[in-house]
């Protein structure tokens, strides 16, 4: 197999398992190939790990609530109370029996608090002091992680894995835009990269939190 | 009186009965992603919005027949997507257009600008990055990479999702995934340049 026959049939090779033998030997023999191989893994592995980070504006609910109410989907009462309702999160997790304490608010608030200081006091590098280094596929959890983790400890393993995983993401989706932020301190888009993860950490506090007090 | 806190089934089951706040809480817990998924796969903010709006009416205009066989998410998730595709098409289909890539391009065939070790993309790339070249790509590319790579479907589902074959799902796939390949190589150059 030549390199031209193998990039003909890589549209059809499963990247995650690899192809037959012919291709696979094509592959050991190839490096040019190999690495374009590596990359395409590359590209999809990553792409795995992006996190939704956008939200709609305020009018689209508005919108909705409308619509809704001109259909008659709806009863007539109280509506735009968005957070009077606190949903169990997602990934199945059982639902909630208590009430927040005034405990749980305290330790919400404070995650909240520490999230946003962080943003307030990232202080981006010059870009000509900034050495490149290579994105993690998953970053390490950080010291204050370990607190959160803490108050799940009593939780399923499943919800636990759940909690590291999500945290392990979001710490690298930090990572990430610090790194765009001191490439270029002005790029607006990067910034907003950066305050939509450290909103998802505080989420993930906040989430932790509900559950530690059940 | 409702519970400050509720499971997301319970609030399903209320929202079926038209209660307003239920309906809000669910819009709360899965907007970030019906959104995201919106955005990732028309590149337009505005239309973005508008098509949230339609997923989520559509959902709670449907959430009588919800019974459960699935994960709520999912089935919303699918939902969303089809309205999405419905938007595209309802444009003229230039948006998904498959000529893209069933046409012969010139980026077919072997790749010959490959080989050296230092053009390896792995460790070079962040998410942030990965984001703006996934809004660079042609549309019918970007479908097909939100809706496989990043988004989980089989080639199947979007084959009969997007009414093509399996065999042109895999094809745009591998050329979206090119195609990133060498705009994130771009990247890099450019961002090399600056430094």
């Amino acid at each position: 197999m030549n390199c031209q026959e193998f990039q003909e049939a890589l549209p059809h090779i499963v990247l995650e398992s690899g192809g037959n033998a012919e291709e696979e030997a094509h592959l050991r023999s190839c490096p040019s190939c190999a690495i374009l191989v590596q990359d395409l893994r590359y590209i999809a592995d990553q792409a795995k790990l992006l996190l939704p980070m956008h939200d709609p504006s305020p009018r689209v609910w508005s919108n909705i609530e409308r619509s809704l109410r001109s259909e008659g989907l709806i009863r007539e009462g109280r509506m735009s109370l968005m957070g009077h309702i606190t949903l169990t999160p997602q990934m199945n997790f059982p639902s909630q029996s208590k009430s927040w304490t005034p405990l749980g608010w305290a330790i919400t608030l404070a995650a909240v608090i520490v999230s946003a200081v962080m943003l307030v006091n990232y202080h981006p590098v010059s870009p000509v002091s900034q050495e490149v280094l290579p994105s993690p596929a998953v970053s390490s959890l950080e010291g204050t992680d370990e607190q959160l983790m803490g108050q799940v400890a009593q939780q399923p393993a499943a919800v636990r894995s759940a909690y590291e995983d999500s945290l392990k993401k979001v710490n690298t989706y930090i990572a990430d835009a610090k790194k765009a932020v001191d490439e270029d301190p002005s790029d607006q888009a990067a910034q907003q990269h950066l305050m939509g993860a450290y909103d998802q950490k505080a989420m993930l506090y906040e989430m932790g939190t509900v559950r530690s007090l059940q | 009186m409702i519970s400050p806190e509720l499971s997301e089934t319970e609030a399903i089951e209320r929202a079926k009965q038209g209660d307003a706040e239920c309906f809000e809480a669910l819009y709360g817990l899965h907007k970030r992603r019906v959104y995201s998924l919106c955005l990732r796969m028309t590149g337009n903010t505005a239309e973005a919005e508008d098509l949230t709006q339609e997923a989520f009416l559509q959902l709670y205009r449907k959430i009588a027949t919800f019974r459960g066989e699935s994960a709520f998410s999912t089935w919303l998730h699918r939902l969303a997507v089809n309205v999405v595709l419905m938007h595209l098409r309802k444009k003229g289909l230039p948006e998904i257009s498959l000529d893209e890539a069933l046409e012969p391009q010139h980026e077919d065939g072997p790749r010959k600008d490959i080989g050296a070790r230092d053009n390896v993309l792995a460790g070079s790339i962040d998410r942030v990055n990965l984001e703006r070249a996934i809004e660079s790509l042609p549309p019918g590319y970007r479908i097909i990479f939100v809706l496989h790579d990043i988004e989980g479907y089989e080639h199947n589902e979007i084959a009969e999702m997007m009414g093509c074959s399996i065999g042109n799902s895999k094809s745009q796939l591998h050329k979206a995934r090119m195609k990133l390949r060498d705009l994130l190589k771009l990247s890099r150059a450019e961002r090399a340049a600056r430094r």
